[in-house]
């Protein structure tokens, strides 16, 4: 059975905490969701919200995806990532280190 | 038994890719590749304490050298009457064949611009300073000295992410507002090292973000082809650049390309913009905003100015890992020459072009626009159209999460900035935050589907086919292979339409040998914005602007808009 969700709250906490566990302070920006007149830069509540969509969005769906098996492996290890092709950061240089 | 011991016979580059692939992070940390400020100023600070000058200090971080293939007969084009009335409005083609024949000295070019930089800039807000002192300084040395080539005396609008020695770069932000580079970026070094002339550096999206606006996200720099409507967009972040050629202020100019940046301005402005390969220009000396992703490539007027500047940008680079080991950089400015067989326009090599499915479908302006564009292709002989279909998974692979894994590496290296000046990103704050919440195993996942959508798009659309349309920039930009943006119509507005032509690795000579063979049998490259509105005062200002040391751009006039923290997160690159 899968987790429940986390809520708005839950993630608030959640962004709070790995945002400071990194050195970075939330409270910079401004109170409430108007952005800072001066810089622009968006106010935290906007800011935590923005950061809630992105948490369920990108990060569920790139955790949540299966690449598919490699053509002729065995199916009992088809779900682990660990026999495919080793990621790389430059796909198009990689094509000609693979020459 | 081998005549050498093993340690000649191991492939290093095979070794390379294993290790970026396996340390992805610690590629991040690889020397050279990674130009911040803080981190230039300590490299200064080191190189500079065991040297007596600095000056010999930068020569030697800086490799600048004169491109092979650079200077050849197909690099100089002679002028269409029109253009020899008024030299800004030469191709930097047809500039050369003139400064090479004599019948222009490159201090005359740049007169001519800083006029209508003088006359229109303050409309058109496409620099954030014009170095017209320093310009005017080195025309006159290209006046009087050897010839270099094609670049000899021809000024340059260059983005300012670009680092430019002793001419502030700021990235367009707040962080860096005050930062002087102690040495050029390679692709600058290079271009002036070819003769090149920096006449300024353009406006942009904050730290490459988004269209120009101030960091604060009031919008500065309009579309050249709707000077009086701030809300048409001129395509970002290479904006500045865009709208300096396409209003004839600069030769050509240089952008950097990360989500489109160079390919949609290109469009928005009627110019031709080359996106190369991963590697194939050095990013040394470039403020990093993806360093997977960031692509350095010219906007230009037409196939042949963009593979002139891509000639002498382009090439391996001892300060910059991801440019080495790489095919040779081929004959690009010939393959940009449009060949003839029989009296008619043809295409240099046989080439089968991919049509994605819905290309031309509707009945929209960009949409009748493609059709033409396609049956003009058709009839070009040489080309063959063939039908491909999307890889599988397509939607997902390129779309919008899978396209965010980029986004670590925006807040990794910058996390000094973010600790400690978190309203100093300004609007475009969020996407480093975004970074910063990626964790390793998403970050993997997403490195692999990198590689599966390559392996897709090798297998299931360039076994079909060798270059394919493209309908949106992103999909190669994941993959760092190239893309060159070019013009194909206008709307009913009158507003440019542009299409993407995407290639093979290293396949830019192919995407030049189309992109020109179709400008040989069209004209919508040719066709130039009508000026804005100018006052006498404006015209004035134009004829004295040569006096003047340096000019920054004015104040950010609030009437034209603001974009928010949202509506960049929205449209980041």
């Amino acid at each position: 059975m899968p987790p429940t969700p986390p809520t708005d709250a839950e993630l608030d906490v959640m962004i709070r905490v790995r945002l400071a566990s990194l050195g970075i302070d939330l409270d910079q920006l401004p109170a409430g969701t108007d952005p800072d007149p001066l810089t622009g830069a968006p106010g935290r509540d906007a800011a935590l919200a923005s950061l809630r969509s992105f948490v369920r969005g990108t990060v569920g769906t790139l955790a949540g995806y299966q690449l598919p098996a490699t053509a002729g492996a065995d199916a009992e290890t088809a779900d682990a990532l660990s026999q495919q092709h080793a990621p790389m950061l430059y796909p198009s240089i990689s094509t000609e280190w693979r020459r | 038994m081998a005549n050498e011991p093993v340690d000649r016979r191991v492939d290093r580059r095979a070794f390379l890719a294993r290790s970026a692939a396996l340390a992805a992070a610690g590629a991040a940390g690889t020397a050279g590749a990674i130009a911040l400020p803080s981190a230039a100023g300590a490299a200064t600070t080191a190189t500079t304490a065991v040297t007596t000058s600095a000056a010999t200090s930068v020569a030697a971080l800086t490799p600048a050298r004169r491109a092979p293939n650079l200077d050849q007969p197909n690099a100089y084009a002679r002028p269409r009457p029109e253009a020899v009335a008024d030299p800004t409005e030469l191709t930097l083609a047809e500039a050369a064949w003139m400064i090479r024949a004599q019948r222009l000295t490159p201090q005359r070019l740049l007169e001519a611009y800083l006029a209508r930089i003088g006359t229109y800039d303050t409309t058109y807000q496409a620099f954030n300073v014009v170095l017209v002192e320093q310009a005017m300084a080195a025309s006159r040395v290209a006046g009087r000295s050897r010839h270099l080539g094609p670049l000899h005396g021809i000024p340059l609008a260059i983005k300012d992410n670009y680092y430019t020695r002793g001419v502030r770069t700021t990235a367009n932000s707040f962080l860096f507002e005050d930062f002087v580079p102690p040495y050029d970026a390679t692709p600058v070094a290079r271009l002036t090292a070819n003769g090149a002339i920096v006449l300024g550096k353009t406006q942009m999206g904050p730290l490459a973000t988004t269209r120009a606006t101030t960091p604060a996200g009031v919008v500065t720099t309009v579309n050249a082809w709707a000077p009086a409507n701030p809300r048409v967009d001129p395509g970002g972040s290479s904006t500045g650049t865009a709208t300096s050629v396409a209003g004839r202020m600069a030769t050509s100019g240089t952008g950097t390309q990360t989500g489109g940046s160079i390919t949609a301005p290109s469009n928005a402005q009627n110019l031709t913009g080359l996106k190369p390969t991963m590697g194939r220009v050095s990013l040394h000396g470039i403020v990093p905003l993806t360093y997977t992703r960031d692509h350095p490539g010219p906007l230009a007027r037409d196939a042949k100015d963009a593979a002139i500047m891509l000639a002498a940008m382009a090439g391996e680079d001892p300060q910059d890992p991801r440019t080495q080991g790489l095919p040779p950089v081929p004959d690009l400015i010939t393959a940009a020459t449009p060949v003839r067989r029989g009296g008619k326009v043809s295409l240099r090599w046989r080439t089968r072009i991919g049509v994605l499915p819905g290309f031309a479908d509707g009945t929209s302006d960009t949409a009748q626009a493609r059709k033409a564009y396609l049956t003009k292709l058709a009839s070009i002989p040489g080309v063959r159209l063939v039908d491909v279909p999307f890889p599988e998974e397509w939607d997902l692979l390129t779309g919008n999460e899978f396209n965010n894994v980029r986004l670590p590496e925006r807040s990794e290296p910058f996390m000094p900035y973010l600790r400690e000046n978190l309203p100093g990103f300004g609007v475009s704050v969020l996407g480093w935050l975004q970074g910063a919440l990626l964790g390793g195993n998403e970050f993997l996942t997403g490195q692999r589907a990198k590689l599966l959508l390559l392996e897709r798009v090798l297998d299931q659309i360039f076994d079909h086919c060798d270059v394919v349309v493209q309908t949106g920039p992103v999909p190669f930009d994941i993959l760092g292979l190239p893309e060159i943006a070019f013009p194909i119509g206008f709307t009913g507005a009158g507003l440019p339409i542009g299409t993407i032509l995407g290639g093979l690795p290293y396949g830019e000579d192919r995407l030049l040998s189309v992109a020109a063979a179709y400008q040989a049998v069209t004209d919508w490259h040719w066709r130039r914005p009508a000026d804005p509105p100018a006052s006498a005062a404006d015209a004035r200002r134009g004829d004295t602007l040569k006096t003047r040391r340096s000019v920054r751009a004015g104040a950010a006039d609030p009437a034209r808009g603001r974009l928010s923290a949202d509506e960049v997160a929205a449209t980041t690159q």
